[in-house]
């Protein structure tokens, strides 16, 4: 998945890049993360979701009550 | 010896050493400085919401250490390496109770599960350290973090709530199960329990069939193995399953 793509996936508030699919929907965060060059295993104790390679488990994934927010994303990583 | 609850949080920063493993360099240094004991590192999920800074997880991590120290020295030590370690933009703080000491438990879990779902300032909770003599100190950035250390005592307290830090290994491999009686994974883990997401609790000579990551909760006031029931076979809970606890 290129950036462009990725980015697609997420959606902008204001600084904020927020995945659009929301919690619980592992299969497109394993989608999404398995194409992200910038996917960075988080600590083992953060880690949510069974697969490794999932935006669930990613050191950029920061919570929010409905989603998370992608920093790499945020800080420019992923342009 | 006297028996501490100590629990630190917000001391990491995306990419930087995670609060669980400081927690457990720090519950190393103690153990090792005064010939103490320290248990298993539970990690308490906070309240997630826009009003509330955080660095990387809003997570608290506990730990129960049984020492002869004195707690000007217990908090020394954890300080010098909390400070140390924590990441440069985190806001930590840590909080350290002597269990033998007079304290009202149900308040401090009161606190404790407010945390989980509402906004909470430092002032309430310096003001309830303050009455219920718990040593609750900040360490840098906002110090924010005190108010996750505190809420971490009280869950901890609760005895239902947090994962255990750490993976546990048996032998078991991502793809083949292992199969294990429950008293030799009791023996090999120092768990407490095995149990199944309603709570039975399983007897010594039932097996359950071991795969992929192995973790454990804090249910019960046990540190427990959790487990749930595929084709008629126990098996270790999924991360998706833990997630809740």
């Amino acid at each position: 998945m290129d950036p462009i793509s990725v980015r697609k996936e997420f959606e902008q508030n204001g600084t904020q890049w927020i995945f659009r699919t929301g919690l619980g929907q592992y299969g497109k965060a394993r989608a999404v993360a398995l194409q992200c060059h910038f996917f960075t295993a988080d600590d083992e104790d953060e880690q949510i979701d069974d697969e490794l390679r999932s935006c669930y488990n990613c050191q950029y994934r920061r919570w929010t009550m409905t989603s998370f927010e992608c920093v790499a994303l945020n800080k420019g990583i992923i342009k | 010896m006297k028996n501490w609850l100590i629990c630190i949080d917000d001391t990491d920063d995306i990419g930087t050493k995670g609060t669980g493993e400081i927690a457990e360099e720090i519950a190393q240094i103690l153990a090792e400085v005064s010939g103490g004991k320290v248990s298993f590192i539970t990690r308490h999920q906070l309240f997630v919401h826009p009003d509330i800074p955080y660095t990387s997880h809003n997570s608290a991590m506990c730990f129960h250490l049984c020492s002869p120290l004195p707690q000007d020295e217990i908090l020394k030590l954890a300080v010098a390496h909390l400070v140390a370690e924590s990441a440069p933009a985190a806001d930590p703080g840590i909080a350290i109770l002597d269990t033998g000491s007079v304290f009202d438990a149900s308040a401090l879990i009161d606190f404790g599960r407010k945390a989980k779902s509402e906004v909470i300032t430092k002032a309430t909770a310096y003001a309830l350290a303050e009455q219920q003599n718990i040593s609750l100190t900040e360490h840098g950035g906002t110090g924010q973090g005190i108010i996750g250390a505190l809420a971490g005592l009280g869950l901890r307290l609760l005895g239902n709530d947090g994962r255990v830090k750490g993976k546990i290994k048996l032998g078991q491999s991502d793809e083949v199960p292992h199969e294990l009686s429950v008293a030799d994974i009791l023996a090999k883990t120092g768990l407490d329990a095995v149990m199944s997401t309603d709570e039975y609790q399983l007897k010594l000579d039932e097996t359950v069939q071991l795969k992929g990551k192995v973790k454990a909760v804090y249910l019960n006031h046990k540190f427990v193995l959790l487990v749930n029931r595929d084709a008629n076979v126990w098996c270790n809970a999924s991360k998706q399953v833990l997630q809740h606890y």
